[in-house]
This record gives structure tokens, C-alpha cells and sequence, in this order.
């Protein structure tokens, strides 16, 4: 009953935040509602499992500072402050629904609630995608819908499969999709559907988590979307379905299908991290830039799952929670840029860092993504390569190598150029004055904690 | 005729077929088959039941009657542009019938009841996707992908939670309203319905 209370939280929050009639006033509510929200998986310690509550953590901590963000970026031209349904109402309204569908993903118990919030948040970011109403931002919400319900209903398809396996092994129905009954099997032979069932099951949640070749959604709907959605769904869905991979995983362990799904997670990463690394090369677009990072972020993460073991286990979870704090920093300095410059296009953003304090969190969130020290990705790479050799998977890891290069240098140019050099475009006010300092601030602290992950390996709190 | 027979029918229609008008009734009898094969697994409990009849009364009827408003309204919509020549789509339906043929082969799923067909109409649903330029015929194709994946659902594990029931229920409003809404809402910018427009976001 707690776990539901979480779950409908920040939903209730925003709508709740619409009883307050007064701009001001609603503003307000909606911060410290918000924060009463992100706060309650605190009380889930103890009543779930570790992963889920890192999750938990994670989805809450990064929708707070987009909801932070958001308060502030957008608190100019949404008309109608004391209505109670304006388009700013239905926007945070979504976001609640967005938020509320992903800790139901990462709190599920079973696979049949952990795809409900899986479709559910395809429900709610389909109508933030196009939020903007623009024919392109509208496509690639299209785009968006037709793809990833194609991968939710495999998905789907993969657990039906897998609860009839599960009924074969003679669970009860009631917890036949249940990943802890179910771990609880130790097949040295997989059961026949099992390594189809959850080979099924990997694209249909690789297709949400944008794993090439499944990604052809994801530049267009990250690069569309309002910046702070862009950080949700490049920081936080793609965690929520790489945490459903990492379930599906043990799951295909335990029925004596790891060996193959291991293999598919090596190939999807692999794919994942050169075919990024090389169309970043070619961006012209920040936003899209960010967007191909997150298929190569994903796809480190299903590599160091590929790689398997306790220290495959522990990079993917480290690269996981750096990547959606670095990339939501990143996503929120490309928003700032944005309502500054009135662009993302790479060639009219010259000269940033001597334009305020928005260019030089950009630059550091570049970095982060980069692997570079002080931050998360810089330990969980080093982690990754280490699984990579403990594994003897030399192929896989010279592969990603390459591709990580790729990355890197396309990371480079685009900061290099963005941050040097004369201004090609004139700005239309200075940035002390864009946005409100609530907007700075969220990205000041996502960018903070992508920098804080990097110490956990030395707190002794890894399992 | 078996019921094999004539979903394997109405699923070349969908593929083969220009139409929009004989697509969508293709697209009813193949709904209409699901819903009579897996009506009889949802009768034990009334939870099921009502999230099964709810999503077909969206597939029977709201779907197919907002297909048609469409259709009604936009005369360019009333022929499909498939993607690819008729030569082509022809053999992707030799090809899927061949494999929903071969499904019941594999390991751990010979026997399954109407395993083929289930998987004869998952990939009829990705078919239509992938052979199609008009969004009305992506619309059909995720409904059909829907009815493919609810069939494998009652025929693979019966006893199953009501999540898979709630997640079929769920998939259908997802397709329908979202889908239908994002068409109507691009007709103003792309009347003809035509996804090749899309490609320009690629890169």
C-alpha cells in the first residue's frame, strides 16, 4: 500500500498544485509539492529491494529538478495564471503522469506492472514530445508512438511467453511474472521458450532504452521535446528501461538463458556505441548531439551487462545513475542556451563560455559525458573496460573502444566550438537575465551530483 | 474454411491490398477471430472479462469507426501507399506464412494452441508497419501487432494475471487515441498522410 502512495504521488502533486489559483502562489506549491513527492521512496527503505530503491532514487531526484526547471524556464508566456487548466497546468499534469508511470516501473514487483508504467509513460511523453504543437516536434512524437509501441508490444509478447514458461516450472499464477519467484530457479539448461521469451523481451525494453537498431526514435524525440522533458526522457526512461533489461536479465540467468542474452546485450551495445559515436561526428543540431549520446550511453551500460559478473553489474549501475545526472545537466545548459539564443544549432552558439553561467554548465556537462575526471563516467568506464578484460570479451571491448573514440571526439569538437571563438549569432538578452535562477539551479545540482556519483565506489556502499 | 485460413487471408489483404476501406475490413476480421478464439479464457473471472471486452469494443468498433471518419474526411486517404511494389509484398506474405507454419516447431511451443496464428498476426502487425507509407495503415498495424500479442497472451498462458488482460486493454487506448489524435492532428500539416515526410527528422 506505501509503494502505491509513492507511485501516485507526484501525479497527485500536480494536481493538486491546480487548486492554487494565484501564479505565485501555484509556483510555490508547486515546488514544495513536488519536493514532498521526490522525498517519499525514502519511505520505501527496507519495504523494497536495493535496486528498486536506487531507481526509485533517481527517477525522483532528476523529475524534482525537472519539475525545478521547468517552474522556472517556463514562468513567463503560459498565460492564464489563475485558470485552473491552462497549457502549464496540462504540462506539469503530464510530467506528474510521466513521473508517477516511471517509479511504477522501477517499484513493480512482476513483469506485468513493471510494463504497465513502461506503456503508461509512453502515454504521457507522447503528449510532451509534440508539446510544442510544431510539425516537427509532432513527427517525431508520431515517430515516437509508433516505434515504441511496436517495442512495448514485444515486450509484451516476450512475458507472455515467459509466464508460460514459468507456469511449466509450476509457479502460481499469482506470481508467475514475479522476477523473484522466478530467480529463485537455477536451470542449468534453458527451459525451450525461456531464451526466446526473454530474447523477445530485451528488444521490446532495448527499443524503449533506444539500443541500435532500435533507436530511430530517439534522436527525434529527444532533440524535440521542451528541455526539461529531453533530460527526463534522455536521463530517467532510458534508465527505467535499461533497469528492466538488468531484471529481464536475471531472469534469463536463472532459467539457464543468460549465455545468449549476455550475446544480445553485446551486440546491441557494441551496435549501440559505434553507430552513435559515429553519427555524432555528423550532428549540427546540440540537442540531437545529446540525444545520440544517450544510444551510446545506453549502449555502454548493455555492454558492461554483456560483460557480465559482479563488476559488469556494478559499472552498468554506476554508468547508469552518472549518465541521467550528466545528461540532464546537459540537457537542462542546452535549455538555458536555447531560451537565451533562440537555437541549438551548433554553428550559431559560438562563444559561450564568456556568455554567462549557462555555457560553462554546458561545457561541464559535455565534459561528464565525455568521461572525463572528476565525473560518474570517468570511474564507470574504467569499470566497464575491467569487466570487459575479466570477461575476455576482446572483440566486444576493442569495438566499444573504437566507438567510444568516435564519441569523444565528437563531443570535443562540438565544445570546442561552441565555447571558443567570436559570437556568430547575437544573443537576445544577456544571460544574467535568462531564465530564473531556479532553472540555473537545477542544472547547477544535477551536474553537482554527476560529479558526487563518482565517489560512491569509495563509500563501501556497493553491494 | 478454418479460422487459420481465413486470418491467413485477411492478413495477406492487409499487406497486398491499397484499399484503406478492404484493409480496414481485413483488419475487423482478423479482430473479430481473436476476440471469438480468446472470449472463452476471459469468462472465469470478471475482471478480464471487462478489460477484454472493453479493448475490443475499441478494436471492433471506435477503431474502425475512426478509421473511417478519416477516411470520410480525407479523400486522399481512401488508397494506402505502400512503401514497397506489389511484387514484394507478395512474397512478405509467402514468407510470414511460411513462418507462422514453422512457430509451431519450435521448442516449447508445439503445444500451444493457435501458436502460429498468433505469431502469423504479430507479424501481419509489423508487416503493414513496415510495407505502408500512410499513418492510417501504421494505426492498423499497431492494432493488429495488439490483437496478435493479446491472442499469444490467452493461448500461451491462460491462467496469467489480469496484468497482461489490463496491458492489452491498455496498448489498445494508447493506439487508438494518441495514434488517432497525432494523424489528425498532422493532417493540417501533411493531408496526404503520408510518412515520407518523416524522413527529414532522420540523421
Amino acid at each position: 500500500m506505501m509503494t502505491a502512495f509513492v507511485v501516485v504521488a507526484p501525479l497527485v502533486a500536480a494536481l493538486l498544485t491546480m487548486l492554487f489559483r494565484p501564479l505565485d502562489m501555484r509556483r510555490i506549491a508547486r515546488i514544495i509539492l513536488a519536493a514532498a513527492a521526490a522525498t517519499m521512496p525514502l519511505t520505501l527503505v527496507g519495504r523494497v529491494d536495493w535496486l528498486s530503491l536506487l531507481f526509485a532514487g533517481i527517477v525522483s531526484a532528476i523529475s524534482f529538478l525537472a519539475t525545478v526547471f521547468s517552474t522556472g524556464m517556463y514562468s513567463v508566456d503560459w498565460g492564464r495564471g489563475r485558470a485552473m487548466w491552462t497549457r502549464k497546468s496540462v504540462y506539469f499534469v503530464l510530467l506528474g503522469t510521466f513521473w508517477s508511470a516511471m517509479l511504477l516501473v522501477v517499484l513493480a514487483t512482476n513483469f506485468g506492472l513493471l510494463w504497465f508504467g513502461i506503456a503508461a509513460t509512453t502515454l504521457a511523453t507522447a503528449f510532451l514530445v509534440g508539446f510544442s504543437g510544431d510539425a516537427s516536434a509532432l513527427e517525431a512524437a508520431w515517430k515516437y508512438l509508433v516505434l515504441c509501441s511496436v517495442g512495448i508490444g514485444l515486450a509484451l509478447l516476450g512475458i507472455v511467453l515467459l509466464g508460460r514458461v514459468s507456469l511449466e516450472l509450476g509457479l502460481d499464477p499469482a506470481h508467475a511474472l514475479a522476477w523473484s519467484a522466478i530467480a529463485q530457479h537455477h536451470l542449468a539448461r534453458a527451459v525451450p521458450p525461456a531464451a526466446l521469451a526473454t530474447a523477445i523481451m530485451l528488444i521490446g525494453f532495448a527499443t524503449k532504452a533506444g539500443l541500435v537498431p532500435m533507436h530511430a526514435w530517439l534522436p527525434d524525440a529527444h532533440s524535440k521535446a521542451p528541455a526539461p522533458i529531453s533530460a527526463l526522457l534522455s536521463g530517467v526512461l532510458v534508465s527505467c528501461s535499461l533497469y528492466a533489461i538488468m531484471r529481464t536479465s536475471t531472469v534469463a540467468e536463472a532459467l539457464g538463458a543468460g549465455e545468449v542474452f549476455r550475446q544480445l546485450l553485446l551486440g546491441f551495445g557494441v551496435a549501440s556505441i559505434i553507430v552513435a559515436g559515429a553519427l555524432m561526428l555528423v550532428q549540427r543540431d546540440l540537442k540531437r548531439l545529446l540525444a545520440y549520446s544517450t544510444v551510446e550511453h545506453a549502449g555502454i551500460v548493455a555492454l558492461a551487462l554483456g560483460f557480465g559478473g559482479k563488476l559488469g553489474l556494478i559499472a552498468a549501475l554506476i554508468h547508469v545513475v552518472g549518465h541521467a545526472f550528466a545528461k540532464s545537466a546537459a540537457f537542462f545548459a542546452a535549455g538555458l542556451v536555447q531560451s537565451a539564443s533562440g537555437s541549438t544549432a551548433l554553428s550559431e552558439l559560438n562563444g559561450l563560455w564568456n556568455r554567462g553561467v549557462s555555457g560553462r554548465f554546458l561545457l561541464g556537462a559535455l565534459a561528464a559525458l565525455g568521461g572525463l575526471p572528476p565525473f560518474a563516467l570517468f570511474v564507470s568506464e574504467l569499470l566497464v573496460v575491467g569487466a570487459g578484460i575479466a570477461a575476455h570479451q576482446w572483440i566486444a571491448l576493442g569495438l566499444g573502444a573504437f566507438g567510444l573514440i568516435l564519441a569523444f571526439a565528437a563531443l570535443a569538437r562540438a565544445a570546442i566550438a561552441i565555447e571558443s571563438g567570436p559570437l556568430v549569432r547575437e544573443l537576445p538578452a544577456p544571460f544574467a537575465e535568462l531564465p530564473s535562477g531556479l532553472s540555473v539551479g537545477a542544472a547547477a545540482a544535477a551536474l553537482a551530483c554527476a560529479a558526487a556519483i563518482a565517489l560512491v565506489p569509495w563509500t563501501g556502499a556497493l553491494p | 474454411m478454418t479460422i487459420e485460413v481465413l486470418v491467413l487471408l485477411a492478413g495477406a489483404g492487409l499487406i497486398i491490398d491499397t484499399s484503406t476501406a478492404r484493409v480496414v475490413v481485413a483488419y475487423v476480421i482478423i479482430v473479430a477471430v481473436v476476440a471469438l478464439v480468446a472470449a472463452p479464457a476471459t469468462l472465469n473471472a470478471p475482471l478480464p472479462l471487462a478489460f477484454f471486452l472493453a479493448a475490443f469494443l475499441l478494436k471492433l468498433v471506435a477503431a474502425p469507426i475512426a478509421i473511417w471518419e478519416f477516411v470520410r474526411r480525407n479523400a486522399a486517404a481512401r488508397t494506402l501507399r505502400p512503401a514497397v511494389d506489389l511484387p514484394l509484398r507478395l512474397i512478405v506474405v509467402l514468407v510470414l506464412g511460411g513462418a507462422a507454419q514453422l512457430v509451431p516447431r519450435v521448442p516449447g511451443l508445439g503445444m500451444i494452441p493457435h501458436a502460429g496464428m498468433a505469431a502469423y498476426i504479430v507479424l501481419c502487425g509489423l508487416a503493414v508497419l513496415v510495407t505502408h507509407r500512410n499513418l492510417l495503415a501504421q494505426v492498423i498495424g499497431l492494432l493488429v501487432l495488439s490483437s496478435g500479442v493479446t491472442l499469444a497472451g490467452v493461448v500461451c498462458a491462460p491462467q496469467l494475471p489480469e496484468a497482461v488482460e489490463l496491458g492489452a486493454a491498455f496498448d489498445v487506448l494508447v493506439v487508438t487515441f494518441i495514434g488517432l489524435a497525432l494523424v489528425r492532428a498532422l493532417i493540417t500539416e501533411n493531408p496526404l498522410l503520408d510518412t515520407e515526410s518523416l524522413r527529414r527528422l532522420r540523421g
